[in-house]
Formats: C-alpha cells, structure tokens, sequence
C-alpha cells in the first residue's frame, strides 16, 4: 500500500531523510519511531504531499506521488501533529469543504457519514460552533474526523495522541485498530512508546534520518538483542540519544 | 530593571539575528523595500516643500497657511497615532503568543506592562518617521531656521509619542477590561475604517484643491479659519507647534519654555498614570483574553444561499474552497469591513470626475475628453491594482497555517489557482466597468472611446487578476497574523509595481492608435493603408500583452506552489 524508495529530503546541505526504503502493507499498523529531530515528521510531511522530496519516490496504493499527486492523495488521509484549521468555519461546515476537496461531497451518504464521525469523536453538539472556539483536543479530534471522511486506504497520522484526554486516547487507538482490521494501513509516528507497542503491528525506528531498525516487536527484540519492552529495545537502538543528536532540521 | 532589560531583549537579539543571518535574496527583499521607503520619504519632501515654497509667495496669508499646515500634520499625526498605538497595544499587551510565558514568569507585572508599552511605543511610531522626517525636514530646507529647531524637532516629537503611546494603552487596557480582548480588537478596527471612511470622503467634498485656485481666496480665508477651531490650547499639538514654529521663524534664543515644560510634564504624568492603571487592571485584562470566544453566527442563511449561487458554475472541490474563502471573509469584521473603504474608494474616484472643470481648459474639449479618457483608463486601472493588491493578492496566503490542508488534498495547484482567479474575476471585472462607463459618461465621451475603454478595461482586469493570484501564490506567507500585512510585503508592493507596468504598457499600445483614429475623424482625411496597418499591429500587441499577462503569473503560480515547502 505504501512505498518509500530511496527517500531523501536535504536542508540547506543537512540530510534530514536520508535515503529511506519502506514497505507498508495493506491492513497494517505501522508506527514510526525515533528521538527528537530523527526526520519523523519530515517523512510524514513528505507522504502526505506537503513536502517535497529531495530524491527518492513514494508509492501510494499504486500511484507515485510525484506523478500523479491527485489519485495517490485522494487514497490518504493525513492527521498533522498541530491541527491548524480555517477558524471562521464550523466544524460542520469544515467537514462539508474537506468532503468537497476529496471529491466525495456528492454521495447520498455524505451527511450520515458526517453525522456517524460527528458522534464517534463527541463533537456532534460543537458541530455547529466556529472552530476558533474549540480547544486543542477538539481540534484535533476534528482532524481525525476530516481525515476518515473519504474512507481513505492508507492513514498517515503525526503524534496522534497529543491534546488528547485519556479516554480520546483510547478511542484513537480503538479506531486506529479497526480500520486497520477493515483494511486500512495506518502509518503513524509516535513518541508513546507504549502506544507503538499497544497498536501497531511493525515498527521501524528512525535516527539521524536513516531507519536503524525494522520489523515485528518480536524481530526488534531480536536486532537489539534484548528480551525487554519497547522502551528497552528503543533506547538500546538508539543508544539512548534522544535530544543530545537533535538537530536543527528547518522551519517546519 | 534587570527584569526588564531581559524581557527587551529578545526583540533586540531577533532583529539582530534577522540582519546577521539573512540569505541574500532577504537582504535584497529588505534594500529593495528600503529604496521604495527612501523614493517616499524624498517624494514627500519636494511635494512638501512646493506646497512651502508656493505658500511663502503668496502674501499676506502665506505665513499663515505654512503655520495652520504645521497645526495640522502635528494633530493629524498625533490623532494617528493614538489609533495606531491602541491597536499595537493590544497584540502587545494582550494577544501576543509569547505571552503566556512572560506571565508564567516571576517577573513583577510592572516591569512585563513597561517592557510590552516599549514594544508597543516602537511598533506604534515607526510611521511617523517615514512620513513626519521629510515634511519637517521641508519646514526647515524652506524656513532656514538655526539648530535649535533641530534640537526641538528632536525632543518635542519624542514626548508628542510618548503622550500618544501613553493615551493609546490607557484607552486599550480600559477598553480591554471592558469586553474581551478579541472582540475589543474587531470593535477598535471597525470604528478605525469607520473613521477613515468619514473622514476621507468628508476631506474630498471640502473640495481643497480650491486652496490653489487664486479666485477662491475669499473661501480660503474662511476655511482656513474653520480649521481654527481644531486647534486648542489644553491640546499637546498646539505646544508642540508653537514651539516648532517659534524656533522656525523667531530670532535665536525665542525658546518657548512654558510650552516645553507643559509638554514634558504631560509626558511624565501619562506614563505614571500608566503604570498605575497597570497595576490596578493589567493582568485581569490579560486574564480575560485568554478566555475562548464564542460567537454568532449572524446572517447564515443568507450567506449560505449566496454562496450556492455563486458557486454553482464551480466543480465539489472549487465549490468548497470558494465557500470557505466566503464564509471567513464575511465572518471576520476585520476582512469584510474593508469594503467600506473600497466603496469610500470608488465614491470618490467617480466624484472626482463628476466635478471636472473641463469647459475651463484652453484646449479643444473634444481632444481633451479623449485625452482624459486614456488617463482614466490608466488610473482606473490603478485603482483595481489597489483594490486587486488587498483582495486578490492574498488569496492564497489567506489560506493561512491551514494550507497543509489544501496542499495534502487531491485538488491540482493549477485547479486551485484557476478556480480563485475566475472567483475574484467577475467582481473585478463589475467594479471595473462600473469604474470606466460611469466616469466616461461624466467626461461625455465618443461612443467609439467608450467602446475602447469598455474593451480594454475587460482585458486589464483579466491580466490584473491574474497577476494577482499568480504572484500571490509566487510569493505567499502564510504565517501572517493579520492578512492586510501580507499585500504590504515585498511580493505586495512587487506586484502594485508589474501591474502599474502592464497597464502603462497596454495604455501606450492605444494611445498612438486611438489618437490617429481621433485625428483623422476631427480633420475628416481618412486613414491611410500604412496607419491602419500601426493601428492593428498596435491593437493585436496590446491584446498579446493581455494574453501574457494572464498565462505568464498564473503559470509561475502553479508551479511555485508545487515547490513550496
């Protein structure tokens, strides 16, 4: 479903991604990990089509992102790390303009479909508010919402958990299983070490802009050689450089 | 003290770090900007020293006008300045994003008030530099006066800010105290473009142009005795003036020390007052703005059912961005309230015409009518480039931090800048008619000029549209904190540049012609074959150049914003 080959993103001369090669497939729940400045959120911003690679191609459902940027996005929906929206709508009506940009504004079940998200993230009796008067968890749960609008094939969420109260937490994670059980591959970057371990399915680990490691919980164990949890083996990958390797990447 | 110099500095190391590590294409965006500001300041000064020098001839009443001229810059820039520092006062104070960390602070909040009222005196007063220094500087190239008029011009301006900076911040932190912060900011810039509306259009019906007109002195006399009555003794301006005008025309050593002590004085007390009122209201003030706004939604239906008609020849995607681009413009008192000004604009652009003295010129009023036909066309075009720089410009900068939204969508870059360009195209094109019929149908105009005019302004405004939109995604920014800062930027003024260029380029291209085609109807000879050939390689130039002036931007537009990042 998803294909990162060679992906390379270079900032001013600094190697942010650094010649990535990945596979997701259909169905899975893949979580991206690494320490601060990693190139997380680059290759995230990169998938979604928000950036532009310096080399390298990414392969969504089929269709080369460069190439042909309409089908491989219209298959995507992206959960961004700070959900900055068009404050003068309502969540109603923001929902309608992302309804109309995936092409999907026309079809008879477009309102119950609303409605059905509307319910499930708790935001039906906010729907017909101004966004600039909700909080950062309903923003972001709004996000979510307009994300699963088009019931896209591949989910690509950065650090879905932050903002969130506990039990939207739960319900994220909830979600994110589900549609990953319907078929759906959701490629997430986290820090929640325990959310990486709870939800996906494989992981990879990213430093200095190149994955250092990649697989089932069970073959990460393996490559670091510890029998411990996922904070364990992370911090022996990464030999526990978190903020000491962060560099900075650019503006974004 | 030591708090406040740390909460200073950051501003300081910003703008150094700004200039210290600024790419080259910035250092040429910031040199360009300074040219442009240099060519006002210097514009400013000759116009300003004519008006001097044309004062001093006349006699009698010649001091007398170069005095009440003084009289009222000093109070027109005062009265601006309050306006401005209450506006400066409010992002400062109590909307900036680095305020909840400066709050979190053990820092005293008399010394957070000083520091955020110094940030504010600075954002506040930059204008008066621009455009203040060359009309003094005017004053004193005419009037010849010794230093101390410098010295005066120096201190005196100093507290004539200080006292307005001060009034600004009192009025805003009460103000703020009051109503919420965010709905005291859309109150403030209402009555602001309330008041600039009133007053320009109240300044174009005075009709000053009378001032130059020597038959009309009796009038002037009598306006200028009306303008009497704006100047007060108990007003800051009136001490500043006379002490400025006293140091420009009295014998060395004449120092208006009462006026000076009066104005330092005020300056003084206004700052202590300050920072009292600070320590009574400032932090429940800040307190309140932090609270989340709600707000009605007044008028839904209406707009629903405009914006069904409107985009009804849109596809689901454009039909989308359109209604959204609607629903945030007309829901945000700071946008849609700028039409008034537009609408001040055009009011006064057609009344200006309306009073034309063309039956008092010397030349042929047939060729005259022509002639000014052309400039029309010109200055209407002028006029849409204004209108096109705040509204169009901006588009797609208007998307904000919300871009991402469109950018990770499936809609093309060049369905998107081609679904905004037919958006803005037809108001554009309405105002623009409206604009060149109404104002030939004052300037009782040939049916053939009309038909020209009407033709090449439906051209210009496709290319001044699309210079808009193309150059706006070339150069967007979508990190504004207000988006009227954006046309006021380098690829703002950039564009008011190239369009002014297209137009004059388009104007030559019709004028030669149109003229041989006037000519030749007043002397009755007919066209020869040679002259018809100029007339339609010059018309087919004009409509290339219309040509590129649509394709050209628009395609620059798409393709820089596929490379955005």
């Amino acid at each position: 479903m998803i294909k990162l080959i060679n992906l390379t993103k270079t900032f001013r001369g600094l190697r942010a991604v650094d010649g990535i090669n990945l596979e997701v497939k259909e169905g899975v729940c893949f979580g991206f990990l690494g320490p601060n400045g990693a190139g997380k959120t680059t290759t995230i911003k990169m998938m979604a089509g928000v950036l532009k690679p310096t080399e390298g191609r990414i392969i969504i459902n089929g269709s080369d992102l460069a190439k042909d940027p309409s089908a491989a996005k219209r298959c995507v929906g992206f959960i961004p790390d700070r959900p900055f929206l068009y404050e003068k709508l309502s969540g109603l009506e923001f929902l309608h303009f992302i309804a109309g940009l995936y092409g999907v504004d026309n079809l008879p079940s477009l309102g119950r479909r609303i409605s059905e998200l509307l319910e499930l993230f708790e935001l039906s009796h906010w729907q017909e508010e101004l966004i600039e008067s909700y909080s950062h968890g309903m923003k972001q749960r709004l996000v979510m919402c307009s994300a699963l609008i088009h019931r896209p094939k591949a989910l690509i969420v950065d650090e879905p958990m932050v903002g969130l109260d506990p039990k939207a937490a739960r319900l994220v994670k909830d979600i994110f299983r589900e549609q990953a059980s319907q078929g759906t591959t959701v490629f997430m970057s986290t820090h929640s070490l325990e959310m990486a371990e709870e939800v996906c399915e494989e992981i990879a680990i990213i430093q200095a802009g190149q994955i250092i490691a990649k697989g089932t919980g069970e073959e990460l164990r393996h490559q670091a050689g510890s029998d411990g949890n996922l904070e364990h083996i992370f911090l022996r990958l990464t030999e526990g450089k978190g903020l000491a390797h962060e560099r900075p990447l650019s503006s974004h | 003290m030591r708090d406040l110099y740390l909460l200073i500095r950051p501003r300081f190391l910003g703008f150094r770090n700004q200039l210290v590590l600024s790419e080259g294409r910035t250092r040429k965006r910031a040199f360009f900007m300074g040219g442009l500001g240099l060519a006002f300041c210097v514009f400013m000064f000759v116009l300003c020293s004519r008006v001097l020098v044309y004062f001093q001839s006349v006699d009698v009443i010649g001091d007398f006008l170069a005095r009440y001229l003084l009289s009222m810059i000093l109070l027109t820039f005062f009265s601006l300045l309050i306006f401005s520092h209450i506006i400066t006062a409010l992002s400062n104070l109590y909307l900036s994003k680095d305020l909840e960390l400066c709050h979190s602070t053990p820092v005293s909040i008399e010394e957070l008030f000083v520091s955020r009222a110094l940030s504010t005196l600075m954002d506040g007063s930059w204008m008066l530099i621009i455009f203040g220094v060359p009309i003094f500087l005017a004053y004193a190239y005419v009037f010849a006066p010794g230093p101390g008029f410098y010295i005066a011009l120096l201190h005196m301006n100093i507290a004539m800010v200080i006292i307005a900076a001060g009034i600004g911040i009192l009025v805003t932190m009460i103000l703020v105290h009051i109503f919420p912060a965010q709905r005291t900011r859309d109150i403030i810039l209402l009555l602001s473009i309330f008041m600039v509306v009133a007053l320009y259009i109240m300044f174009r019906f005075l009709r000053p142009e009378r001032l130059v007109n020597p038959e009309a002195f009796f009038s002037v006399l009598q306006y200028v005795s009306a303008l009497k009555v704006t100047d007060s003794p108990y007003l800051p301006t009136h001490w500043i003036a006379e002490t400025l005008w006293g140091s420009l025309t009295e014998s060395q050593g004449a120092v208006h020390l009462f006026e000076i002590l009066l104005t330092w004085t005020t300056a003084g007390a206004i700052v202590v007052i300050n920072v009292w009122a600070a320590r009574a209201i400032y932090f429940e003030g800040f307190s309140k703005s932090q609270e989340a706004k709600k707000r009605l939604m007044g008028g839904k239906q209406v707009l629903d059912f405009f914006i069904r008609f409107v985009t009804r020849p849109f596809g689901g995607d454009l039909t989308g961005v359109i209604a959204k681009d609607i629903r945030t413009f007309f829901r945000d008192n700071t946008q849609w309230s700028q039409l008034l000004l537009l609408a001040a604009l055009v009011v006064v652009y057609v009344y200006n015409f309306s009073v034309l003295p063309l039956d008092k010129s010397p030349v042929r009023l047939d060729f005259l009518q022509d002639g000014v036909a052309f400039l029309n066309m010109g200055l209407a075009g002028f006029v849409l480039t204004a209108v096109c720089t705040r509204f169009v410009f901006t588009a797609v900068s208007a998307e904000g931090e919300a871009y991402w939204i469109i950018r990770s969508s499936p809609l093309g870059f060049r369905r998107y800048l081609w679904g905004k360009y037919l958006f803005f195209l037809l108001p554009m094109l309405i105002l623009g008619e409206v604009l060149i019929i109404v104002t030939n149908y004052f300037l009782d105009v040939t049916g053939f000029m009309m038909f020209l005019s009407s033709v090449t302004m439906f051209l210009m405004v496709s290319g001044i549209v699309a210079l808009g939109i193309g150059l706006g995604a070339v150069y967007p920014n979508f990190r504004h904190q207000n988006i009227a800062q954006v046309s006021t930027g380098f690829g703002g003024v950039l564009y008011m540049i190239v369009s002014s260029l297209f137009i004059a380029i388009v104007i030559v291209l019709e004028a030669w012609p149109g003229y041989i085609l006037f000519m030749s109807n007043v002397s009755g000879n007919p066209v020869t074959t040679y002259e018809w050939l100029f007339i339609i390689v010059s018309f087919l130039a004009a409509l290339a150049v219309n040509a590129f002036a649509v394709v050209k931007p628009m395609r620059m537009g798409g393709r820089a914003l596929q490379e955005y990042e």
